[in-house]
């Protein structure tokens, strides 16, 4: 779907690697849930193990900031 | 060990604090009250702030302020009584403010705004103002300011006529100003008139509203009997003032403009009416920085601007800032507790959302410095504390701020718990407890008491290593204070239900609250065994820190201060001492809600001295100490004990382990069960650092990586190489970048987490 909604995406951009599965991450679905409230996003996943990373950046930049408007609410 | 995250659908109502104990609580904040001058001014001129405006050179502003209350500001200025004078909070060390020559001059230099009546959309009603003099001129004012089409009917044959009755005090200046003043009102002026009945009747059927001087009315209803607080004589209907003088005029033809408006409404004129007049003021000024001055000299004829302009900026604006002034919190948030506490109150009642004073809440230290600098008790730690119990008994408490504590607390009354007798005995007299934060900051100074504690005692001296119960009481968290008071009377009771020995002001009162034994600080003992041979003081002299959580305890001041000086301490005295005495930060759990604003505590703290800092708190002493400053508990004195820099978040759980560890090794001769990790970690220094800062735990980290080595799943980023692994730890999940350095050896680059749980989801 060309129109469909997602929070935030990352792009792996073939540079990392799933270690157990040995295979490149790809661009995949991925929901991020707090609280009762959920998030469809899109981050590096494995496609073999499902695999979901969440860079340091985003943790603690974005997902941090949602953290704390949610927890007020 | 876990504490359940909320969720977030719950809705219900609990109130912990009712609305009128709120505002009960709210009315003892004087911040609102009008300054003296203000509250005597039967015209309610906020004096305080036209001062200001002087004193800043604004005469325009001043005058726009002074306008409010005078309808004719040289009138009023040039005849007032000036009651506010009198008032005035400077009078009892030297001249009060010269308020009334100030408001002369306000009124004679000030820029008159421009006056846009004629814009105004009029009322429907009319009003009428039969007579001439003080009164019907102030009223004519008041009646016109509120934007009823009024006619002044009047004997004389001209405006100028009109003015001048009554009004002989003014100079040809202020006439003139005064005239032109009137000219630019909108009032229709009906000259030559002569007040019959006929004429009265007339004006009956003409107009909503009929208002009469004293003369008219005492022409035409001689003797009726007259409200002189509504300013009527309801027998004629008739609207009027029987008082003479110009600030009775002034303040008549104010209460006379409200009971036209009532009139006109077909209200009775009493209704609605507010507090009216001079009132009392219960406001707070601290008059210790003001010294005995003079008035500046007011000259024939008046102030220049100028004189004015330096008679008001002696003015000490008075307000109420006595909280302010010693809490850095309440600066921090730039409110002053009443208004703060509402907001914090109504941040309870929300069901649906933003709470967006959790922040706030949860940032006071719960100190109780704001009741002992406040002249009324204002008690914002109770507000908060309730606030916080409320929040988490409607489920609306975020957990994420205190977990890290909570968490802590858990950890202190589990794996690092310790509760055993003296050897040698089954039951104890006495009990040690240090408080968890001494276990954690200085674990030598621990111990060497613990020693010479069962040395010096008889009847046994049990040892208990945990956590008071402080923690989840400054989180609000009922049930968990409830279920640490059971365990630990539990674990009291096997010990013989011994007297508390505490190291710990904090630990002391939470203690004394929760259990029915005897407590007793340890400071209290040593002064009654003596200090043992290694005590000694620093060589320099050192500022005393009192903890807030001896508060009230004039007892535990008393005697931390003969321990000092047994000490052979040179103390230096500091602002903001004893009961009044700042928290570091640490209290009431700020720095895990704040951080910013517990560091703004720890440097109000430290700026009241240049001398090291000693405390009797540990987490005082460590607070310090992290900020750079010279830091020493008083037991580390005591017993020749340097706990040195500061712990990390880290090293305070491993410092808790080790100590239980070695004395139960030393002194019970258990040898405690461990696991052994089967790999080696290292960390960078920054990993280490950002680590603190984040609040990740080295055990976090060790988690991590023990469930990367069982099931290999990781990523690795091919830009640096390193490797990263995750495992969901509680509410939290954490991350690890890391480097393999050998077989069984890994070096952590960085650790970060989030409390969202990600998943995968398919379309
Ligand atoms: S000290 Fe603070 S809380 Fe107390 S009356 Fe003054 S402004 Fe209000
Ligand atoms: S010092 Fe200023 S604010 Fe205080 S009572 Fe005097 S005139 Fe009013
Ligand atoms: S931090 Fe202390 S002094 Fe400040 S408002 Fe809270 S309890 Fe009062
Ligand atoms: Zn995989």
């Amino acid at each position: 779907m060309a129109n469909e909604r997602n929070y935030y995406t990352v792009d792996p951009e073939g540079k990392l690697q799933c270690m157990k599965c040995g295979i490149p991450l790809v661009k995949g679905k991925a929901k991020f849930m707090y609280l009762d409230n959920g998030f469809p996003v899109e981050l590096p996943v494995c496609p073999r193990c499902g695999f979901v990373y969440v860079p340091e950046e985003l943790a603690l930049g974005k997902v941090a900031s949602v953290e704390r408007a949610l927890e007020d609410k | 060990m876990q504490i359940e995250e909320r969720g977030s659908t719950h809705v219900y109502k609990v109130n912990r604090i009712s609305k009128e104990e709120i505002d009960t609580m709210v009315e003892r904040c004087v911040y609102e009250d009008p300054p003296f001058c203000n509250a005597a001014c039967p015209l309610k001129l906020d004096t305080r702030t036209m001062l200001g405006a002087v004193a800043e050179g604004n005469l325009k502003k001043a005058l726009q302020i002074y306008e409010k209350a005078a309808v004719f500001p040289l009138i009023l200025s040039m005849g007032c009584e000036a009651p506010c004078e009198e008032k005035c909070r400077l009078c009892e060390k030297g001249d009060g403010i010269a308020i009334r020559a100030v408001e002369a001059a306000v009124a004679r230099f000030g820029p008159v705004s421009r006056q846009d009546s004629i814009f105004r959309t009029k009322k429907k009603k009319s009003v009428a103002i039969l007579g001439s003099g003080l009164f019907p001129l102030f009223l004519a004012g008041e009646v016109e300011k509120k934007a009823y089409p009024l006619t002044v009917f009047c004997e004389q044959p001209d405006l100028d006529g009109f003015l001048r009755c009554e009004t002989g005090f003014l100079d040809s200046d202020a006439f003139a100003q005064e005239l032109k003043r009137l000219e630019e009102k909108d009032i229709t002026f009906v000259f030559n008139c002569e007040f019959t009945e006929a004429f009265l009747e007339k004006q009956r059927t003409a107009f909503d509203v009929l208002c009469v001087s004293q003369e008219v009315l005492d022409g035409l209803a001689p003797g009726c009997a007259f409200d002189s607080d509504l300013m009527i004589c309801r027998e004629t209907c008739l609207v009027s003032c029987r008082e003479k003088g110009v600030m009775a005029a002034a303040f008549g033809a104010k209460k006379a403009a409200l009971t036209v408006d009532r009139l006109v409404q077909n209200l009775d004129p009493s209704s609605n009416r507010g507090k009216e007049g001079a009132v009392a003021s219960r406001l707070y000024t601290d008059l210790s920085e003001a010294s005995a001055l003079s008035r500046t000299p007011v000259p024939e004829g008046g102030y220049t601007a100028q004189s004015a302009i330096e008679e008001a900026g002696r003015c000490i604006q008075c307000h109420c800032e006595e909280c302010m002034k010693s809490c850095s919190y309440l600066r921090h948030y730039r409110k002053f507790p009443g208004l703060l506490a509402k907001e914090i109150y109504n941040n309870t009642q929300i069901i649906m959302g933003d709470h967006q004073l959790n922040k706030p809440m949860n940032a006071c230290s719960l100190c109780g410095q704001c009741t002992v600098v406040c002249p009324n008790g204002f008690d914002m730690a109770h507000v908060c504390h309730l606030a916080r119990q409320n929040m988490v008994s409607t489920d609306k408490m975020p957990l994420a701020p205190h977990e890290f504590a909570l968490l802590d607390m858990l950890f202190s009354n589990g794996d690092a718990f310790l509760s055993r007798p003296q050897p040698g005995f089954e039951k104890c007299r006495y009990v040690f407890f240090p408080g968890c934060q001494a276990a954690a900051i200085a674990p030598e100074t621990v111990k060497a008491a613990y020693e010479d504690l069962c040395e010096r005692l008889d009847g046994g001296v049990a040892l208990m290593l945990g956590c008071c119960g402080a923690i989840c009481d400054w989180a609000g968290r009922i049930e968990l204070e409830a279920q640490t008071t059971e365990f630990l009377a539990r674990e009291l009771s096997k010990l013989g239900d011994p007297v508390i020995i505490a190291g710990c002001p904090t630990c002391k009162k939470e203690l004394q609250e929760h259990h029915a034994l005897q407590v007793r600080g340890i400071w209290d003992v040593l002064l009654k065994i003596g200090l043992p041979e290694e005590a000694h003081g620093l060589d320099r002299p050192v500022a005393l820190h009192d903890s807030c959580g001896a508060r009230g305890d004039a007892h535990t001041q008393q005697a931390i201060r003969k321990l000092a000086q047994q000490l052979g301490c040179d103390l230096v005295e500091t602002p903001y001492a004893q009961d009044r005495s700042p928290c570091c930060g640490y209290g009431g759990l700020s720095a895990y809600a704040n951080r910013e604003v517990a560091k703004e505590m720890t440097e109000q703290c430290l700026a009241r001295s240049e001398a090291p800092y000693l405390s009797y708190c540990m987490a005082c002493r460590d607070r310090f100490a992290r900020q750079g400053r010279e830091s020493r508990h008083v037991l580390e004195l005591v017993y020749g004990t340097d706990a040195g820099t500061p712990p990390d978040i880290s090293e305070k759980r491993y410092n808790r382990l080790t100590l239980k560890k070695e004395l139960l090794q030393e002194i019970w001769q258990e040898e405690p069960m461990e696991s052994k990790l089967d790999f080696q970690l290292e960390y960078t220094p920054q990993a280490r650092e950002s680590m603190d800062e984040r609040m990740i735990l080295t055990d976090d980290v060790v988690a991590v990586l023990t469930d990367y080595r069982l099931t290999k799943e990781a990523v690795l980023d091919e830009e640096n190489n390193l490797l990263i692994a995750r495992k969901r730890i509680g509410n939290a999940t954490f991350w690890v970048k890391f480097t393999k350095t050998g077989e069984n050896s890994y070096l952590v680059h960085s650790a970060y987490s989030h409390r969202m749980q990600v998943v995968r989801r398919n379309g």
